[in-house]
């Protein structure tokens, strides 16, 4: 069998932290090729590493057989090697077709050559069945888009052999149906591709081989076909896995958030989110349901006082808290794990101690007449990194940016916790997660849910929300389209509903 | 410790091309460089000369960096300090009280003035997010032309036309004893005063509640949102405080090393203060120091012209080298970065070479 | 903490570097010393002349030029050492350190161009009392007393600009006959005023006596407030071109070389416009095309002459400590250009008649406002 891309030994030390040690991928012509490992274990860097962004400090790499040196990413660009990033580098306003040539134009005489790029790009476009818009404006086009546009402009650099790094993290399900479509058709065309991810759906039902990887070490490489999910799990986690999320039925107590005709506009000023009505009682966790920009964040936003409510009220333990200020809400009693980690979950120059004490830093002990504690809040931030098993390199004091994406969500998560909310608002807390971090999220949330708090899930993964919720509210265009129990219902119910189909009984 | 290097390696590299100036124009590097440092520390009055030159630079540098720290790049030192001294030069001309009522109130004056003038663009910031570096320009050029037309008007000399009455030596920053024991040199009590603020700055920043909100803001403002600081308040109040700094500034520029208010002049420390702070990694110790290494090449300059042939232009030239290297000392950790690098390569490869060996 | 260890251990170096070259050199020192040393024998090379620059450069077109010139012709001419220092800043402090750093490097006579340097002065004559400070258009004293006193070891040096200005008038006045004239001056002080004075007077005394129609209307004099601010000069030339000025009197520095590069594109475009120039011939500014030029004339001073004739007097022991001289039209101090090929042959001779009156007194120029536009 014929290999096009191989990774001998390769090992790759960073200050205090050894990221890939004697690490083995052999990927063949013709393949999907998946890179499990959980956040941290040094996926990333080993691709970097192909990609020519890091020098391996030990171990060869070959390409079609060849041993090769790649120095920068052109070099690899050269060798044939493209890469999707996880955070696209796109132009935001160019066009598809300005994006994919910037860097690579074709010229005539010293005019570029627009029209001969875009339909070249329409060609390749078809043959590959992306169905992309070379005259597009990437700020109209949807992430799924924009994602594709990143693929092409590798097809369009003669890209042999693609990486994807973590393709699905930003997708919905039908789009994640329709990237795995096209990973198919481009490896039916001779390609080859590496895809890094720790959804194991994916990889079952995506790629032929897999590459496990555990804490900078291989694990082994599997055919996908013979190998069960749970197995690859246990691989990638290193102990026995389960994926049913175990719960007791849930004590519904009094009622802590209530939402009365809430109406929020959202960032082009129409309303989001409209004459919204829901209460979540102690003990219960209520997940919301349904596609991504239908009213979602206008929600959290408005309960956690970030986005200004136009009309109706908020009710957190019998007091309104409508036009109440953020900090007023944390103190009494709202935490929220957001969405964006990094545009809002962290103070990423600050330390991992600064973060743990983002919403209390002017509470005693931690700071006394505007004065800060330090001992206190080392203390205090050692115990959440510790409870929460957050891992960092140097501890309360390694700065945030450092950790790596599972590891700083699990940070943001234990400070939520520990501020012990009655109400906990937790968006998509395990987006991007890996099985056992997820699984160990989930049972903080049920535990959270345990002792007679309330806890509000806003999901865009179905199975999370019918795992881990015990009351479900499904939410279309931005309103309520009914509530369900999640003992009672199946995907394919909620399914319908999030389409804006009513709960079966109601209409 | 990186840091450090940075800024250690930033003046290295500029001493270096500022020497290879001199080496081009036909001049002797060692000897410009002997005269350089010798015109700023040779005797005890060069040397408060030097220190004196620096203190005016510690308060603007202290001013940027402070609104560095809390994510503003505040370019107004310049006019907010000019407007400070104004103020500061108000109370010194105008009120009649002994040393040890009027120095407070000129203290709290120059305060007042250069905050008002950075209130405006943080405020413009936080309500209406007009980018701090283009109000805080503007700005400068409405302190500008303020104290063209108000000095004149009411602040004029006897016979000078473009510059305010000296002040009363009782409502300057001067001490005959420091004078004296500095042989005369023109080293004032801003000097205490800018190492008071600076340790004050230096414990706000790193030890209060409100230094930790405002570098949060500074930082990342939505997740300072998200934890429910004011970041609209914060923004403002960083403008106040760096522009506070910076009327200190003209306190000790005005009040202090001079002892006028001249119109048509922008002083050159406001924009020197972003060097400054720069070159201090923005820290008030750093900014301490640096303040004080630029004053030696301000105050030496000149001795090195007049004991060589190399021309002010030349230099001005070899100093302005100086300063970039140490403003860019951004470059200077790409450098550095890229140096470690290589050797870890390198030493990687070796022990890959043994191992097949 | 570690960030200020590192700046410290900077300046360190920086002083280690100092020693270092100290000990090295330190036996060569005064030596290599000088600059424009003169060609003559080296006896009188040890005698140096020293000059403190105002705020401008060195090439203003203006006070810096002229007095470094005088400076440049006493190296040629007497062999006398010469060189300039440029202050940081513009504060009394920022001169009087670079007078001291002239003064430890053995420049035992100081000439300081400007009014700014009054103060400066005024102390630094009594603190190196073995020194001879010249300072041209000023005279010590304190910021509040504005009595001079001007020590034995200094002269202070006037110019009559008015007179200069008004020979510019009436040369401008009697070449063009008839039209509106303009005047960009820069910051409002006395030898800027008075050049804008003499220059009224000027034209005045043309149009009474002469048979001249100029016209100089009030929106047409202005004083821009700087010496510096070239954009700012282009714009108010183009201001008065456009409403129909024909020539602009430019007593203003940098601001003037605005409308010199505003007049030189109009005359480029085949407009008819000029410039009267200032303190220095400038014709060689205003050339556009060939070697024709858009100024007309220049009301000059010559400062460069009075900071000559100030070294040579210190050279020949003749130094006139304690005075203060006036350049004026009686000792050809201040004029016209000796050459003006924009100027007629008739403008050239009826204008040295009017030269001829001023200094034997027939005619009198006034050195305030009266009733004169600003």
């Amino acid at each position: 069998m014929e290999f096009v891309v191989e990774m001998l030994n390769i090992r790759k030390e960073f200050p205090g932290v050894v990221a890939n040690d004697d690490i083995t991928l052999q990927l063949r012509k013709g393949e999907i090729h998946a890179l499990l490992g959980e956040n941290g274990a040094g996926k990333s860097t080993l691709m970097s590493i192909l990609f020519g962004m890091y020098q391996p400090d030990r171990g060869t790499i070959k390409v079609r057989g060849e041993q090769v040196k790649i120095a920068n990413p052109n070099v690899a660009n050269k060798l044939g090697i493209g890469m999707v990033h996880q955070h696209f580098k796109l132009v935001s306003n160019f066009t598809v077709t300005e994006n994919i040539i910037l860097g690579n134009e074709l010229k005539r005489g010293l005019a570029l050559n627009i029209k001969g790029a875009a339909r070249r790009i329409e060609e390749l476009s078809k043959r590959y069945g992306l169905n992309v818009d070379p005259y597009a404006k990437i700020e109209d086009i949807s992430v799924g888009m924009q994602q594709r546009v990143e693929i092409l402009k590798m097809l369009y650099r003669d890209a042999e052999v693609l990486i994807l790094d973590e393709p699905s993290a930003v997708l919905t399900p039908q789009e994640i149906d329709e990237l795995i479509k096209i990973m198919k058709g481009l490896v039916a065309e001779g390609k080859s591709v590496i895809v890094i991810t720790h959804k194991l759906k994916e990889i079952k039902a995506a790629a032929d081989r897999c590459t496990v990887i555990r804490r900078g070490k291989t694990i082994g490489t599997v055919d996908v076909a013979t190998t069960s999910e749970l197995q690859m799990a246990e691989m990638m986690v290193g102990r026995s896995v389960t994926f049913k999320v175990e719960k007791k039925p849930s004590q519904p107590g009094d009622v802590i958030l209530k939402l009365e005709g809430l109406t929020v506009n959202n960032n082009k000023n129409v309303p989001g989110l409209k004459d919204f009505n829901l209460e979540v009682r102690a003990g219960e966790i209520v997940g919301i349901a349904g596609v991504e920009g239908n009213g979602q964040s206008e929600l959290v936003e408005a309960i956690t006082g970030l986005r200004k409510s136009e009309a109706g009220r908020i009710i957190l333990n019998g007091q309104e808290i409508t036009s109440h200020s953020i900090r007023n809400r944390i103190n009494n009693g709202v935490a929220h794990i957001p969405e964006d980690r990094q545009k809002r979950g962290l103070v990423l120059d600050y330390t991992l101690e600064e973060n743990m004490i983002l919403q209390v830093y002017k509470r005693e002990p931690f700071s006394k007449r505007g004065i800060l504690n330090k001992g206190a809040i080392r203390k205090y931030a050692s115990g959440i990194l510790e409870s929460f098993d957050v891992r960092s390199g140097r501890g309360p004091v390694s700065v945030s940016r450092s950790l790596s994406g599972g590891n700083q969500q699990k940070a943001i998560i234990g400070r939520e916790i520990e501020l012990d909310p009655s109400l906990l608002i937790a968006v998509q807390p395990t987006r991007g997660l890996d099985v056992g971090s997820i699984e160990y999220i989930h049972k903080r949330l049920i535990g959270h849910r345990d002792r007679g708090k309330a806890v509000l899930l806003i999901s865009l993964e179905l199975d999370e929300v019918i795992n881990v919720s015990d009351r479900i509210a499904v939410v279309n265009n931005g309103e309520l389209i009914g509530i369900v129990n999640a003992a009672e219902t199946n995907e394919n119910e909620i399914g319908l509903m999030m389409a804006g189909v009513g709960k079966g009984g109601d209409q | 410790m990186r840091n450090f290097i940075i800024s250690l390696s930033a003046v290295v590299f500029g001493l270096i091309g500022g020497a290879i100036l001199m080496a081009v124009t036909g001049h002797d590097p060692m000897e410009g460089y002997r005269f350089l440092f010798q015109g700023g520390l040779k005797n005890i009055s060069r040397f408060g000369d030097t220190l004196a030159t620096g203190t005016p630079l510690i308060f603007t540098g202290l001013s940027v960096a402070f609104a560095f720290r809390t994510g503003l790049f505040n370019i107004g030192a310049a006019g907010q300090m000019l407007f400070g001294g104004f103020c500061a030069s108000i109370i010194g001309l105008k009120l009649d009280a002994s040393g040890a009522v009027l120095i407070p109130l000129m203290i709290i004056a120059a305060i007042l003035g250069g905050a008002v003038w950075a209130f405006i663009p943080g405020l413009l910031k936080a309500r209406f997010n007009v980018h701090e570096v283009v109000s805080t320009i503007m700005m400068n050029w409405i302190a500008y032309w303020t104290i063209y037309y108000a000095v004149p008007a009411y602040l004029k000399a006897e016979s000078v036309e473009t510059e305010s009455r000296a002040l009363p030596d009782k409502a300057t920053l001067k001490a005959a004893w420091l004078s004296d024991m500095f042989g005369g040199s023109y080293v004032n009590m801003g000097l205490f005063l800018a190492v008071i603020v600076v340790i004050i700055i230096a414990f706000i920043i790193n030890k209060t509640t409100l230094g930790y909100e405002l570098k949060a803001v500074g930082f990342n403002r939505h997740s300072a949102e998200y934890a429910g600081i004011g970041v609209n308040r914060s923004i403002i109040l960083s403008m106040l405080i760096s522009g506070a700094l910076a009327g200190l500034a003209g306190l000790a520029q005005y009040a202090g090393n001079g002892n006028n208010i001249q119109i048509g002049v922008l002083a050159t420390q406001g924009y020197d203060g972003i060097a400054v702070a720069l070159l201090g990694a923005n820290s008030p110790i750093g900014v301490l120091v640096s303040a004080l290494f630029f004053g030696l090449l301000y105050s030496g300059r000149g001795f090195m012209n007049a004991m060589t042939d190399i021309p002010p232009e030349i230099a001005d030239s070899i100093i302005a080298i100086i300063i970039y290297f140490a403003a860019t000392s951004v470059l200077m950790n790409r450098v550095i970065t890229w140096f470690l690098g290589r050797r870890r390569a390198n030493a990687g490869s070796a022990v890959s070479g043994k191992g097949k060996v | 903490m570690k960030k200020t260890l590192g700046t410290i251990a900077m300046c360190l170096l920086a002083v280690t570097l100092v020693a270092g070259c100290g000990s090295k050199n330190s036996n060569n020192a005064g030596n290599n010393a000088g600059t424009n040393a003169g060609t003559n024998e080296p006896a009188k090379a040890s005698f140096k002349a020293g000059m403190v620059t105002d705020s401008g450069t060195i090439d203003d077109k203006s006070f810096n030029q002229g007095t470094w010139e005088g400076l440049e012709q006493a190296t040629k001419d007497l062999g006398v050492e010469s060189k300039y220092l440029k202050p940081s800043g513009t504060t009394e402090a920022d001169y009087l350190k670079e007078i001291g750093n002239l003064y430890d490097a053995g420049y035992k006579m100081i000439v300081v161009p400007g009014f700014k340097f009054e103060t400066a002065i005024y102390a630094a004559q009594d603190k190196y009392k073995d020194a001879k400070f010249v300072l041209i258009d000023g005279s010590p004293h304190t910021a509040d007393d504005p009595t001079a006193k001007v020590g034995t070891n200094t002269v202070s040096i006037f110019f009559a600009e008015h007179q200069s200005g008004f020979i510019a008038g009436v040369a401008t006045a009697l070449q063009l006959k008839e039209g509106e004239a303009g005047f960009i001056g820069g910051m409002e002080i006395p030898p800027v005023q008075k050049y804008n004075w003499g220059f009224q007077q000027g034209v005045k005394y043309a149009n009474e006596n002469l048979g001249t129609k100029v016209t100089i209307k009030p929106e047409n004099v202005v004083y821009q407030g700087s010496f510096d601010n070239v954009a700012a000069g282009g714009q108010l030339a183009a201001a008065m071109y456009d409403r129909g000025v024909k020539v602009i009197f430019a007593a203003a520095g940098g601001v003037g070389v605005g409308a010199i590069n505003e007049a030189k594109t109009r005359a480029g475009a085949g407009k008819e416009v000029w410039i009267v120039g200032v303190d220095g011939d400038q014709f060689k500014d205003g050339v556009y095309k060939d070697d024709k030029s858009i100024i007309l004339t220049s009301a000059m001073k010559k400062v460069n002459a009075a900071s000559f004739d100030m070294v040579k007097a210190e050279q020949e022991g003749k130094f006139p400590g304690g005075q203060t001289l006036t350049f004026d039209i009686k000792n050809d101090g201040v004029g016209i250009p000796t050459t003006n090929p924009n100027l007629s042959d008739d403008t050239v001779s009826k204008v040295n008649e009017i030269v001829g009156k001023l200094k034997s007194g027939e005619i009198d120029v006034k050195a305030e406002k009266g009733d004169l536009i600003k």
